[in-house]
């Protein structure tokens, strides 16, 4: 029996010359790529390691500045305390805010088109501006919301002068930008097959059953991409917390973010080296909790090829 | 008929092949875009062929301003050309859009290719010690206007570092105590200047025939101690006897006992006054000087508050919100127990040249010449109070001359004149804005009870001493 042997593959002239222009094509991006991102985030592990002032050459340090973290930074440890209060707090909450705006905007209403778009028109306003909004709507004195409080008989708070509520505030704040997750949850909802819901409803199953058991298995996928990127900007809050409470956290670094911490170092204090510890870290954090998310994604995120190969 | 073809391959320029150069040509594009600006080297870069021609051009930054701020600086320019026909000021750069200006500055720095020469809002003391400005004691030396005589010693303090000068303070507005003189009258009580309190004690008794409160409402007071601000902390601290930062023996001193007696202090006046609960205070109005981020009128401008701590520059920007009387008075700081004499303090606008200036020389020429005489055209626009000695004493706020009357300007101007001469060395630490930014971080927990003077004043020591050792570690 003759063996079957293979051949080596070989690519032809015409490929290379093909494969060759299309390297050209996308050397621009690359270049771009590896000049302002791959660089920059490298370097930034090597300044980690270097007292760097931006003028003059770094000079190399080691881990002191890992050690000087915790030990002389008092705003450190607030910083992290506040950036995972904000996103144990912003990032569920946004997720149930817009999976319900999404909900409401899947209706089939007269002008459903125009509300989709309001919703989404907050995510494309300046992050500065919709701040100052929120600052004047949240005005201790008058604002907007306390005055709907008062109205209620509740009694108006400092949301953004008062220590407890400032962080309650920002996370209000973050609700802001919703439309851009509603969206995504909305084109989530449409790929439901309206089949599935059709044959529950013949089965008996009522509103709430069918999106317990439907709805919400089958937009699993979506709300994973939703909860990573929602981390991922919740680590990462930075204008909204600048806008209130400044590179000190005002009210009582209530308000002091670890973006802020990380700015605060390299911008004022000209600090590069330690503000790129503070950086390494937090991309350490997220690294952490996205492969985390990820590997949990597994015992509740529907994927469709197993159910069908089951 | 084959060679033919070769023949035409190579020499006509394919659709592929041009794509391919393009892709290529692109890349390169992008690499060179990547380069400094001018092909200047990324340090240095003082010695320019620019001091060897004729003509020198030189470029002028300001951190930012109001409109009219920064086009004065194009009329100073313009009169320098007159004297000077071979230099070209260009238009001043005033601010750098919506990135932070220190950042650029000092990219620009690292690059090669700062502006000649440029105002600073942080201290030169800061900028000199990561040796990012030029030294200037040799070019003040010989300079027509700016000899180091020339400055008042407290005000110059905040651009040495190490014993070397980084800039100029050409303007600085001198702080002091405003009272509104229609108050002082309504209870009886002396508005003349040389009546005003003179001690901590009789401040704060004073105070107290101002404060009103309606059940937990404060509807108006006297004085807020320390004004709950880390910029003029140093004086209260000086006026105590005492310092926050020595800059001779590079030492921070902020747990030191004048300045917890201080701290106490104004925690004792708090609770007797104010019910010990500074949030109250906060929210029953604006206690500063101008309209607060929340909207609210400041509240001296509104008759609810009779004394207030204030700059020079507090003269005109009264009038920004109208108040609701026509006579307000200034007068020296109160002295602390623990202190002998008054003194004021100062915040300052700063001239430097950046390392790397393509014209040092001309640079600081330029510098010298805005230090006393472009300064009245700064003045005229926005009045910050000149600080060279120089400068013509005939200078006065117009608006406060059309409010108040020229002689009432003239004097008050005179009267801040004066503080200059008593102006307690601050802003000279090189670790300055991460001080600030501790301090403001103690005050609000002192204020708040949050932390007890004491442990915050020692905390906020120890990572003040930190920070300021280990750059004078990579300094040494």
């Amino acid at each position: 029996m003759a063996a079957i042997v293979s051949r080596p593959s070989r690519i032809s002239p015409l490929r290379r010359r093909r494969a060759l222009a299309g390297y050209l094509f996308v050397l621009p991006w690359i270049i771009s790529l590896l000049v302002f991102t791959a660089y920059p985030v490298l370097a930034s592990f090597y300044f980690s390691l270097t007292d760097y002032t931006v003028i003059e050459a770094p000079r190399w340090v080691g881990l002191e500045n890992y050690r000087s973290l915790s030990s002389t930074d008092p705003s450190f440890w607030i910083s992290v305390y506040n950036s995972a209060y904000y996103a144990l707090i912003a990032v569920p909450v946004g997720l149930i805010v817009s999976l319900g705006l999404a909900l409401l905007l899947n209706m089939q209403a007269k002008g459903i088109g125009l509300y989709r778009t309001l919703f989404y028109l907050p995510a494309l306003a300046p992050p500065v501006a919709g701040t100052i909004i929120f600052i004047i709507m949240f005005n201790s004195q008058g604002g907007l919301v306390n005055q709907v409080l008062e109205l209620v008989g509740l009694s108006g708070v400092g949301w953004f002068t008062d220590p407890k509520w400032a962080k309650l505030g920002l996370i209000i704040l973050s609700l802001w930008g919703v439309g851009v997750g509603t969206l995504v949850f909305l084109a989530g909802l449409k790929e439901i097959p309206q089949s599935l819901l059709e044959a529950a409803g013949i089965d008996g199953a009522n509103t709430w059953q069918r999106f317990r058991h439907i709805t919400l298995p089958l937009l699993t996928p979506v709300t994973l991409f939703n909860l990573v990127m929602g981390v991922i900007g919740s680590f990462q809050v930075f204008t909204s917390a600048f806008v209130i409470g400044g590179t000190t956290g005002r009210p009582l670094e209530s308000t002091l973010m670890y973006m802020v911490l990380i700015y605060r170092h390299a911008f004022r204090y000209f600090k590069m080296g330690y503000a790129s510890a503070l950086a390494v870290l937090l991309f350490l954090a997220i690294l952490i909790v996205t492969v985390t998310i990820f590997r949990t994604a597994r015992l509740w995120v529907f994927q469709e090829d197993e159910e069908q190969a089951a | 008929m084959n060679d033919d073809k070769n023949l035409k391959a190579r020499s006509t320029l394919s659709r592929r092949a041009f794509l391919q150069f393009a892709s290529a040509g692109a890349g390169l594009t992008l690499l060179a875009a990547c380069a400094a600006p001018g092909g200047q080297p990324a340090s240095g870069g003082s010695e320019s062929g620019a001091a060897t021609t004729d003509t020198v051009s030189l470029s002028f930054w300001t951190p930012g301003g109001s409109q009219v701020y920064c086009q004065g600086f194009g009329t100073i320019a313009a009169n320098y050309k007159e004297l000077n026909p071979n230099i070209t000021i260009e238009e001043a750069q005033c601010g750098t859009g919506e990135q932070n200006f220190n950042e650029v500055l000092l990219a620009r720095v690292a690059a090669g290719n700062p502006p000649d020469a440029t105002i600073i809002w942080t201290s030169p003391a800061a900028f000199g010690a990561r040796n990012a400005l030029v030294e200037l004691d040799e070019l003040m030396a010989g300079s027509q206007y700016s000899q180091k005589d020339a400055w008042p010693e407290g005000v110059l303090a905040s651009c040495i570092f190490n014993g070397k000068t980084y800039g100029l303070p050409v303007a600085a507005g001198t702080y002091a105590m405003f009272y509104n003189e229609e108050l002082f009258e309504a209870k009886g009580i002396s508005s003349k200047r040389e009546d005003f309190p003179k001690t901590w004690d009789e401040l704060r008794a004073l105070s107290k025939e101002f404060t009103v409160w309606n059940g937990d409402t404060l509807e108006s007071v006297g004085f807020i101690p320390w004004d709950e601000d880390q910029y003029t902390l140093p004086i209260w601290s000086a006026l105590n006897g005492t310092q926050l930062y020595d800059a001779e023996t590079q030492k921070y001193l902020l747990d030191d006992a004048g300045n917890l007696e201080m701290m106490e202090y104004a925690l004792a006046w708090l609770d007797e006054e104010y019910q010990g609960d500074i949030t109250k205070v906060n929210t029953a109005g604006n206690w500063s000087a101008g309209t607060d981020g929340e909207g609210r009128p400041p509240a001296f401008q509104e008759g609810r508050m009779a004394m207030m701590t204030g700059g020079f520059w507090l003269c005109g920007d009264m009038y920004a919100v109208e108040p609701t009387f026509e006579r307000w008075n200034v007068a020296p700081f109160p002295v602390g127990p623990n202190g002998s004499e008054t003194v004021s303090g100062y915040w300052p606008n700063w001239l430097v040249v950046p390392k790397g200036s393509s014209n040092p020389e001309e640079a600081f020429k330029y510098l010298d010449y805005m230090s006393a005489e472009g300064i009245k055209v700064w003045f005229a626009n926005v009045p910050d109070l000149p600080t060279n000695k120089n400068v013509s004493t005939d200078l006065f706020p117009t608006l406060m001359a059309e409010k108040r009357g020229e002689e009432v300007a003239r004097e008050v101007t005179d009267f801040f004149r004066g503080q200059l001469d008593i102006a307690t060395p601050m802003w000279n630490s090189p670790v300055q804005d991460f001080a600030n930014d501790q301090i403001g971080r103690i005050l609000e927990q002192i204020y708040t009870k949050t932390a007890a003077p004491a442990a915050a004043l020692a905390e906020a020591q120890q990572a003040c001493q930190a920070e300021l050792d280990s750059l004078l570690q990579q300094n040494a």
